[in-house]
């Protein structure tokens, strides 16, 4: 396992600041993704397969610790975007390579992934409140 | 403009030859379906779970929605897409922590199954559509 250990500690001691934490936010988000992703593929693929067992698939999804599940997951999508679209950004305009303009940009991609995903946090939030705690 | 340290030595923009292999062909396909899977992704989010929502998702929405074929199409699009984005996105971060020549390519053969099985399933219940529950 010395292959993982280096590179898990070593992130612990580099101290690259506002890329670096764009970098494991983007890989976080990424991988979470990918994770809701592959169980969502095969959940809806049972409206074919085997139809009773979306009507359990669905119940599970409408559980409150799944909704909030959710409300973490739209922040990863739109975080994971975002932050894509900025590295796309910069890799079309080099003049713009100075640490000082990379570092700032991090704080626009958190500050407009928060504006994106607050509406959509709070529409989910109160479907979960007014179905599973107002009996909706 | 101050010329910054990263590009000073040859000036901004320059242009460097990329080999034409498979890891440049895949580096392109995550920049251009990244770019298109922003808006695929996030219009789907968007109707699906802030606007509808899970408690008013089931079987007969489904039906309902795949009763258009544009909406099969833009599913199709969407599984295509983002798995494959996903899965050559988890050969990179494991590609940055498994040093074996070996174990590599058994995680690129598991990876390329994985992707290539889950694909054919997600496939074939949008071309299938909506059974009946029994």
């Amino acid at each position: 396992m010395a292959s993982l250990r280096i590179p898990l500690e070593g992130s612990l001691y580099y101290r690259g600041r506002e890329g670096q934490w764009a970098y494991w936010l983007h890989r976080l988000t990424g991988l979470g993704t990918l994770l809701f992703l592959t169980i969502h593929i095969l959940d809806t693929s049972t409206v074919y397969f085997f139809p009773d067992l979306y009507q359990h698939a669905i119940a599970i999804y409408r559980a409150t610790p799944f909704m909030l599940g959710e409300i973490a997951l739209v922040f990863a999508v739109i975080y994971h975007g975002v932050n894509g679209l900025r590295i796309a950004l910069f890799d079309l305009l080099p003049s713009w390579w100075e640490a000082d303009r990379q570092r700032l940009s991090f704080w626009w991609v958190v500050g407009l992934s928060v504006l994106l995903w607050l509406p959509a946090a709070f529409l989910m939030g109160r479907s979960l409140v007014v179905h599973n705690f107002l009996g909706g | 403009m101050t010329a910054s340290p990263l590009t000073s030595a040859e000036g901004p923009g320059r242009r460097v030859a990329r080999p034409r292999n498979f890891e440049t062909t895949a580096w392109l396909f995550m920049r251009y379906s990244g770019v298109l899977l922003i808006p695929l992704v996030w219009i789907h989010v968007l109707i699906q779970d802030v606007l509808v929502g899970v408690h008013a998702i089931d079987l007969d929405y489904v039906a309902l929605r795949w009763a258009t074929l544009g909406w099969r199409v833009y599913d199709g699009a969407l599984l295509a897409f983002t798995f494959a984005h996903g899965m050559n996105g988890l050969r990179n971060v494991l590609n940055d922590y498994v040093r074996g020549r070996r174990t590599r390519r058994a995680l690129d053969i598991g990876l390329l199954l994985a992707w290539l099985v889950i694909t054919a399933i997600g496939a074939v219940a949008i071309v299938g559509g909506v059974g009946r529950p029994g």
